[in-house]
C-alpha cells in the first residue's frame, strides 16, 4: 500500500476515534503531506511509512504545541524535535499530537485543560497519564505506535491501563531537544506499540547522541533487538516491595502467570529487594515538582501564548495574572510545592533530603543487577485503569498510581510495560526493568515473554 | 509541619503565581496533604545517606562550548515584528517607561 493510501485510512481512523478525546491537533492535509514525502523517497526507510503519533509536547513546525494547556494556546514551535526528525528519515509519517495531562503533570489524562482522555477499552474509565492520547490512540489500532514521554512512569503506567507495550529507554538514549522540559533530570521521549518489535524499530531509529542536546548518550545507536528464543541463562528477580500482600487480585494473578511463562522460557527466577523502592514516590514529589517549578518559570505570559494584564497594571500583575490563569490546578499546585520545597528554610529538609534518598533508590538498583540478576519483573500498575474522577479530589491518591513506575524513573534505567492478561476485561500490565543502557536486550527479552503470555486472556 | 494560608501566598508570590481568594483553603489543605505525605522521607536512617544522585553515566558528555548556526525554520527576525542585534523588540510596558 502506498503511503498516500495508508494517510487516507489513518485520517479515516483518526476521525472516527474523536469520541476518546485522544487527539489535539491533525488534520488530512498535514497526513496527505506525510504520505506524499513518504512516497517521494528514493528508499523506504526502517520504518517504512509507518504512521506514528507524538504526545502534544513534542515540537514539530507543522503543527500546534499546547502541553494540554490553556498557557500555549496558539503557539506553534519555531523548530522540529530531533526524535521527530530521525522518525521522518526513516519513513515515518507523523499522523497527529494527542492530548495529556497538562505538563505532563498527571496519571489520568483528566488534567489536560482539553478535556479528559477515555480509556478505549472502557471510556468511563481512564487511559492512564500523562501520555493518555497517545496509549489510547495506540490501543485503539488508530495508529501502531506513538510517542509519549515520561518523568515519573508516564508511558509505562498509560501502557499498563490501555493494554499495549509502553518503553521508557535508559536516561539520555532519545534526544529531548524539542521535548518540552518538565523535570530535566528524569524526563524521557518514550514509546508505545502494540508489539515490543514495532517499539524496537521506533526507538532504534530516534536513539544516538544529538549535538543539540547535551545529556544525550555519547554512544552508537541501539540496533533494532533481535527476540531471543528462550530465557535459559538469565535471572529475573521479582523484587519483594513491589508485590504487597493488599495488591489486586487481578494484578497478582496476571503477574504469577507471566511468572510461570517466564520459567517455562527456562528462565530462573528469584526473589529480591530493593528496600528504598517504597520512598520513591515521595521523592518523585519532591524531586520532580522542584524541578517544574524552575522549568516552567519561562510561561510568564511574555514569551509564549494568552496574557493577562493584572489589577495593578505592573509587570509582575502581569506574570502573576497570566500564571494564575494560564496554568490548570494540578501545575499550579505543583509549582506551588516545588518552590516551597526550595525555598530558603526548607531546602535541605526537602530538596536534600529527596536527592540523597534517590542516590539510595538507584544503589538498590545498581546492587541487584551486581549480585547477578538479569532483568526484575514487577506489576506497572497496583491496580487496572480507575474510573473517571475517582481520584481527582485527593492529588496524594493520584500520586499512588505510579508507585511502582517513579523508582525506575529516578534511577533513570530501561524499562518496560508489557500487557500480560485482562482482570474483569480490563488490561493489567508487567514492567520488565534492566541495567542502564541495557535497552536492547530488555526489549529482546520481553519480545520472548510477549510471545509467551497471551495478553487478551482473562486472568483467573 | 503546617503550612498555613500566609505560607501559601508568600510561596505563590515567589513563584509569581495568583491565587484566588476562593480557592486558598483548599490549597492550603492540599498543600498540607502533599507536604505531609512526602515528609515520610524523614523515616531514611541520616547515617545512610549518600552523596546526590546524577542520572546516567558519570561522565556526562557535554558538548563543545562553541556557537553554531540555530537550526529554526525560519531565522529569527522573521519571528517577531522588529528584531534588531540579536533582541526582539517588544512594546514599551507602561509601568516600566516610569522607571
Amino acid at each position: 500500500m502506498s503511503a498516500a493510501a495508508a494517510a487516507k485510512e489513518v485520517g479515516g481512523r483518526l476521525a472516527a476515534a474523536e469520541p476518546l478525546n485522544a487527539t489535539l491537533h491533525w488534520s488530512q492535509a498535514l497526513l496527505d503531506a506525510e504520505a506524499a514525502r513518504v512516497d517521494a523517497a528514493p528508499a523506504a526507510g526502517a520504518l517504512g511509512g509507518m504512521p506514528v503519533a507524538l504526545k502534544d509536547n513534542i515540537v514539530t513546525v507543522e503543527q500546534p504545541t499546547t502541553c494540554g494547556s490553556r498557557i500555549l494556546e496558539g503557539y506553534t514551535s519555531p523548530f522540529t524535535a530531533t526524535a521527530v526528525g530521525r522518525l521522518r528519515e526513516a519513513g515515518a509519517m507523523i499522523a497527529a499530537k494527542t492530548n495529556m495531562d497538562e505538563f505532563a503533570m498527571g496519571s489520568s489524562t483528566e488534567h489536560s485543560a482539553f478535556g479528559r482522555v477515555r480509556n478505549p477499552i472502557d471510556p468511563e474509565r481512564v487511559p492512564g497519564g500523562s501520555s493518555g492520547g497517545s496509549a489510547a490512540l495506540v490501543a485503539a489500532g488508530v495508529v501502531p505506535a506513538a510517542l509519549g514521554s515520561e518523568t515519573g512512569g508516564s508511558v509505562r503506567q498509560p501502557a499498563s491501563f490501555c493494554g499495549v507495550v509502553g518503553m521508557k529507554p535508559s536516561y539520555g538514549r532519545v534526544s529531548r531537544y524539542g521535548l518540552v522540559a518538565f523535570g530535566s533530570s528524569l524526563d524521557c521521549i518514550s514509546v508505545f506499540s502494540r508489539t515490543v518489535a514495532d517499539a524496537g524499530r521506533v526507538l532504534s531509529v530516534m536513539t544516538g547522541h544529538d549535538p543539540l542536546d547535551a545529556t544525550t548518550l555519547d554512544r552508537p545507536p541501539m540496533p533494532v533487538p533481535t527476540p531471543l528464543a528462550d530465557l535459559r541463562g538469565l535471572r529475573v528477580g521479582l523484587p519483594r516491595e513491589y508485590y504487597p500482600a493488599d495488591l489486586h487480585p487481578g494484578v497478582g494473578a496476571a503477574l504469577q502467570r507471566t511468572r510461570a511463562a517466564i520459567v517455562e522460557l527456562g528462565g530462573e527466577v528469584c526473589e529480591v529487594s530493593l528496600p528504598h523502592s517504597p520512598y520513591a514516590v515521595p521523592t518523585y514529589y519532591i524531586v520532580a515538582p522542584a524541578e517544574a517549578a524552575a522549568n516552567l518559570a519561562r510561561y510568564d505570559g511574555v514569551r509564549y501564548g494568552p496574557r493577562k494584564v493584572g489589577p495593578e497594571g505592573d509587570i509582575r500583575a502581569l506574570y502573576q495574572a497570566t500564571r494564575g490563569e494560564g496554568f490548570g490546578a494540578e501545575v499550579r499546585r505543583r509549582i506551588l510545592v516545588g518552590t516551597y520545597v526550595l525555598s530558603a528554610g526548607y531546602y535541605d529538609a526537602y530538596y536534600r533530603k529527596a536527592q540523597r534518598v534517590r542516590a539510595l533508590i538507584a544503589e538498590d538498583f545498581r546492587q541487584v543487577f551486581a549480585s547477578g540478576v538479569d532483568f526484575l519483573l514487577t506489576p506497572t500498575t497496583p491496580t487496572p485503569a480507575f474510573r473517571a474522577g475517582e481520584k481527582t479530589g485527593d492529588p496524594v491518591a493520584m500520586y499512588l498510581a505510579d508507585i511502582f513506575v517513579c523508582a525506575v524513573s529516578l534511577a533513570g534505567l530501561p524499562a518496560v510495560s508489557l500487557p500480560v492478561g485482562r482482570s474483569e476485561g480490563l488490561p493489567v500490565g508487567a514492567q520488565l526493568i534492566a541495567p542502564f543502557f541495557e535497552d536492547e536486550r530488555l526489549l529482546a527479552a520481553a519480545a520472548a515473554i510477549e510471545r509467551a503470555v497471551p495478553a487478551g486472556a482473562e486472568v483467573r | 509541619m503546617s503550612i498555613g494560608r500566609d505560607e501559601v501566598l508568600h510561596v505563590a508570590r515567589l513563584a509569581e503565581l495568583a491565587v484566588r481568594e476562593g480557592e486558598l483553603d483548599r490549597l492550603v489543605d492540599q498543600m498540607n496533604r502533599i507536604v505531609d505525605y512526602v515528609a515520610q522521607l524523614d523515616r531514611v536512617p541520616a547515617d545512610r545517606m549518600t552523596a546526590p544522585f546524577l542520572p546516567g553515566p558519570a561522565s556526562a558528555a557535554l558538548r563543545e562550548d562553541v556557537p553554531g548556526p540555530v537550526p529554526l525554520a525560519r531565522p529569527p527576525a522573521e519571528l517577531a515584528p522588529e528584531f534588531a542585534e540579536g533582541f526582539f523588540l517588544v512594546p514599551r510596558h507602561g509601568a516600566m517607561e516610569e522607571s
